[in-house]
């Protein structure tokens, strides 16, 4: 029998790892890992580990296209991700500097987290960002983001409220139209690499206003999430994306409080 | 940043006006006790804090972490290719390393009618003795690109000593553990005459590089060679190798002195002293040299008024109870030659006039303390007043960094025995 979960979870409603379909792999994290760096934090989702340093906001550099004119707004964010050559079952070799996986976590994170922070506070500075996957076993981008937000909380950047992301995905390939009289496909939550391997999976990223002022006051425990990040690879019919979006959100909810104690501990030390 | 990466030397030079440069000079080159900005003693290392074993993926890693926080983190992973039979012995290093991407590339099928083709009758006795490609060595640090001066540098620095290192008397040595130590490294990496593993060493700096980080690589790296373990042989002779499955039956890549005796959980009393290998990775040490001192482990503002900088690898091998060894001595381009000079008042056109009002007895006090800084050029040195430190090094200065390395209850065996103390395995 061939061991994956689109076989065996029908059967056993258990997932390659022993998971049930709604269960995330243990989530560790901790900040202020690296005293050189302006904030940094370490994440651990499952066997997924990553290392996250922040530097800045700082002024940037002097003969930088981007530097002039753009960050006159607010500050720009640079992302650097790094897989290391030891982090996949086989060791990978590269050519040049980066490969195609990290410069496209790069860029998303780029673009998630220049909108995500309060960048206008910081004109014509930088705020560099430095991502080391020591470790990949799927949900790369999700563990990336999460590690980057607790970066950043420890560097001290404002931002309206915790980016969280977390991957869903679904138990079959899901290609055609969804049945509702027979409907035996679950959704997955926090893909492992073999699932990613051959499931099709979403990230999604959510985040919370924090409410301040009067509106704290008024709405005290409505829990607001904001979907602003959303990415697709595979393919998957369009009827099963709800579901999956909705397990993916409450996957970021359970993270954001996951996260949201490892800040308060650190803080209480 | 072009610049940054263009900088062979030491490290980039720290922004030190030439008065700062002359008072740090002085104070290092104090004759026999130097006054380190941090307060050490000249052979005293940073503190710094080390754990092994933190990456379930590979078959082994470290990390250290400097007190100014710059980090490091270093990934072994090993993985078995086919030997291509007499490339060792009669081809070119560069034709061996394309003939073996080949053989691996290819797999099972091509790639062994290539390397058999390749290789037919030619002298398979090498193929015992192991080769210096099968250990690659990478090194990451922000900023830079793979294939900058720096890293490439830096690596082959610290691959060189790393399969040079042949234990030689190790034979007649006590314990079996060490006949596994044949021929060094390389020797341990043969599995038979068709397969060897091949050792990918990645070092990873987790932040930029505060100061030359070559000590900092070096030890991070002698660590996870310390804890790396391959998997147990099942398969005998010039069978085609399979492992043992369990990873608590992994053999340590450098074999431990204490392995013919019952491991309790990884010495699991405190109290007990780790056990004493007579075999061990080199340790690539960074010393300078400031007048007649000796300074070990530079921060980055000593490394820029050295008149010299040495990288110095040392190991131990089994060979003289103990003793150390001394693989290969490096010299590394010291930055104070490319910092700014200071002007002394005397030639000084904006000062001119004041010194000479000051009055002439002033004026013929350093003139005899001068000391001629460089004959050929008639240069002179005036008390205060930085100059950069141009011409070679003397042969005893040379020689005392080593016998400061190398003697006994010295600096190497000291930082030897404090990696040993940190928890292996």
């Amino acid at each position: 029998m061939p061991l994956d979960t689109s076989t065996t979870y029908p059967l056993t409603k258990l997932r390659l790892d022993g998971r049930r379909w709604n269960e995330l792999r243990l989530l560790q994290a901790q900040i202020s890992t690296n005293p050189a760096s302006s904030g940094s934090s370490y994440l651990a989702m499952g066997n997924t580990a990553i290392i996250c340093s922040v530097h800045g906001p700082a002024e940037g550099r002097r003969g930088d296209a981007s530097g002039g004119s753009a960050g006159s707004s607010g500050a720009v964010v640079e992302v650097d991700v790094n897989v290391a050559g030891f982090a996949g079952v086989d060791r990978k070799r590269r050519a040049g500097g980066s490969d195609k996986q990290s410069s496209r976590i790069g860029t998303i994170l780029r673009s998630a987290f220049q909108s995500h922070l309060h960048t206008y506070l910081y004109p014509h500075s930088t705020i560099s960002i430095h991502v080391s996957v020591l470790s990949a076993d799927g949900s790369l981008l999700a563990a990336a983001v999460n590690a980057c937000t607790l970066a950043l909380v420890d560097a001290g950047i404002p931002m309206p409220g915790l980016l969280c992301a977390c991957t869903a995905g679904m138990s079959g390939s899901a290609s055609t139209p969804r049945d509702p009289t027979n409907d035996f496909l679950d959704p997955l939550l926090d893909l492992s690499l073999p699932e990613e391997q051959e499931l099709p999976f979403l990230t999604v990223g959510t985040t919370t206003t924090v409410p301040v002022g009067e509106a704290a006051m008024i709405h005290d425990d409505e829990d607001e999430m904001k979907v602003s990040m959303l990415t697709m690879d595979s393919k998957v019919h369009c009827s099963y994306v709800e579901t999956m979006l909705a397990v993916g959100i409450d996957g970021c909810k359970q993270i954001r409080e996951i996260l949201e104690g490892v800040i308060k501990k650190s803080a209480r030390r | 940043m072009s610049t940054q990466r263009q900088a062979t030397s030491a490290s980039q030079t720290p922004h030190i006006s030439p008065a700062e440069l002359s008072y740090l000079y002085t104070s290092l080159s104090l004759p026999q006790n130097p006054i380190r900005p941090d307060g050490r003693s000249a052979t005293q290392f940073r503190p710094l804090t080390a754990e092994t074993d933190l990456l379930p993926g590979t078959n082994g890693s470290a990390r250290v972490g400097f007190a100014d926080g710059t980090q490091a983190i270093v990934g072994v992973k090993a993985e078995v290719e086919r030997t291509v039979v007499g490339a060792a012995a009669s081809y070119t290093l560069a034709e061996a390393d394309g003939a073996g991407d080949l053989a691996g590339e290819g797999g099972e099928g091509s790639g062994s009618a290539a390397g058999g083709g390749a290789g037919a009758g030619a002298g398979a006795g090498a193929a015992t003795a192991g080769h210096g490609s099968w250990v690659q060595m990478s090194i990451e640090i922000p900023g830079f690109r793979d294939d900058d001066a720096l890293p490439v540098f830096l690596a082959e620095m610290m691959r060189e000593p790393l399969v040079e290192s042949v234990s030689s008397g190790s034979k007649g040595a006590s314990g079996d553990g060490e006949k596994e130590m044949e021929g060094g490294l390389k020797g341990r990496l043969v599995i038979n005459r068709r397969w060897h593993w091949r050792l990918y060493i990645d070092v990873l700096l987790l932040s930029q590089p505060l100061s030359y980080p070559l000590p900092l690589l070096s030890l991070t790296t002698h660590l996870a060679l310390l804890a790396t373990k391959l998997p147990k042989l099942k398969s005998k002779g010039e069978e085609d190798p399979f492992f043992d499955d369990d990873w608590n039956a992994a053999e340590y890549l450098y074999p431990r002195a204490s392995s013919s005796f019952p491991k309790f959980g990884g010495s699991a009393a405190g109290g007990v002293p780790p056990p004493v290998q007579h075999v061990r990775p080199p340790v690539t040490l960074l010393v300078i040299a400031v007048g007649d001192n000796v300074i070990f482990d530079p921060n980055r503002e000593e490394i820029a008024v050295a008149d010299t900088v040495l990288a110095i690898s040392v190991t131990r091998d089994g060979g003289s109870e103990g003793g150390l060894k001394l693989l290969s001595i490096r010299t590394i381009d010291p930055p104070s030659r490319l910092t700014q000079p200071g002007v002394p008042n005397s030639e000084n056109v904006a000062t001119l006039g004041a010194t000479a009002g000051a009055g002439g007895s002033e004026e013929q006090q350093p003139a005899a303390a001068t000391a001629v800084l460089n004959p050929v050029t008639g240069e002179e040195e005036v008390p205060g007043v930085w100059r950069p430190r141009r011409g070679g090094v003397k042969r005893r200065t040379v020689a005392k960094m080593v016998k400061l390395v190398l003697e006994k209850g010295g600096v190497g065996e000291e930082v030897l025995e404090g990696l040993e103390s940190v928890e292996v395995g």
